[in-house]
């Protein structure tokens, strides 16, 4: 290789320089609308999730209706929880 | 049925029936576009790391992009212990994204608009990371689902909630990116129709809004992409950083 020293020191700044400033870019763009998907599905995944195991657990202790009514809460209280959690790892990501 | 928003989801077969054991393994055109994306990211990667220039010309530039902004993310989120996991991680993230960007050009297929797609996808994640926070830290692992400083009555509630949290993650997972991506495609081709049935007066509203959709998809498909790969990252970090 017979490159100049300079050059490759320049080449190496120029290079780690466009990368941060489209890596951070991109993380702002991601940020925005991402993070807005991650909260609605989070919570209504957790909800979900909760109701059906108290739809199967209902099922084998012939307890219809009340597990799943407790599930669902109980998955509602999970999907808050998620929810909160995502948001302060948001928070901290800033 | 050619302005069904949905039809563009229908899966058929292509090619002769195969039934192995009673279960129908038929080459569909999903298939095809899962093969079709995953030899788009093969070969870009090997274009893109043929000539190991210094100068890098714009196709390695774009590959070591890749890399480098996955590399990041990994280390951003889950620390140097799951530098062992970069392979998987990038080439789930490539594929994912792959095949969302494919899925935007005209008269191909989008594979991650179907649940089971997605749904497999995070299961397999769901799975590993329970087996590898097993393996690192044996039964101390359950111990994620009791976080410390909860008083004694509240431990069994807490505990359930817990393990609902942990069950939800598949399925927030799987359906977001699904939901993302079923959502947008129907969006497009229900403003598809609505320029072919206004006609040359009244169509070029829609005609711009599909344009403006069209932008908009392909942030949400890199989006989407990136989203499933960081909370693969983050529940990998939950596996191998025990800390509550």
């Amino acid at each position: 290789m017979t490159i100049p020293e300079d050059f490759k020191t320049r080449l190496k700044i120029a290079k780690s320089k466009i990368k941060k400033k489209i890596l951070s870019d991109n993380e702002k763009s991601g940020s925005f609308m991402g993070n807005a998907f991650k909260l609605g599905t989070e919570l209504v995944a957790a909800v979900a999730v909760g109701t059906i195991i108290g739809f199967i657990l209902d099922n084998w202790f012939d307890t219809k209706p009340w597990l799943i009514i407790i599930f669902f809460f109980l998955g509602a209280v999970a999907g808050i929880l998620n929810v909160i959690r995502t948001a302060n790892q948001m928070q901290k990501e800033e | 049925m050619a302005n069904n928003p949905m039809q563009q989801f229908s899966v058929h077969k292509i090619g002769p029936e195969i039934k192995i054991a009673g279960i129908d393994l038929s080459f569909t055109n999903s298939s095809l576009f899962m093969v079709i994306s995953a030899s788009v990211v093969l070969l870009f990667l090997f274009l893109g790391t043929k000539e190991k220039k210094i100068i890098p010309d714009k196709i390695q530039l774009i590959a070591e992009m890749f890399y480098t902004f996955v590399a990041k993310m990994i280390s951003d989120t889950a620390g140097s212990k799951a530098k062992p996991y970069f392979p998987f991680i990038f080439s789930l993230f490539m594929f994912v994204l792959f095949c969302n960007m494919v899925g935007m050009l005209p008269y191909s297929f989008t594979v991650t608009s179907h649940i089971i797609v997605t749904l497999i996808m995070a299961l397999f994640i769901f799975i590993a990371v329970t087996i590898i926070g097993f393996a690192k830290h044996g039964f101390k692992y359950l111990s994620i689902f009791v976080p410390s400083g909860v008083p004694a009555v509240l431990l069994p509630l807490i505990t359930i909630i817990e393990i609902i949290s942990y069950l939800s993650r598949p399925v927030s997972l799987s359906v977001r990116l699904f939901a993302n991506m079923m959502a947008g495609h129907t969006m497009l081709k229900v403003f598809g129709s609505f320029v072919i049935s206004l006609g040359l007066l009244g169509g070029w509203l829609p005609l711009g809004f599909s344009v403006a959709l069209t932008g908009l998809e392909i942030l949400v498909a890199f989006l989407q992409a990136y989203v499933f790969a960081i909370l693969t990252c983050i529940y990998l970090n939950d596996a191998l950083n025990l800390h509550h």
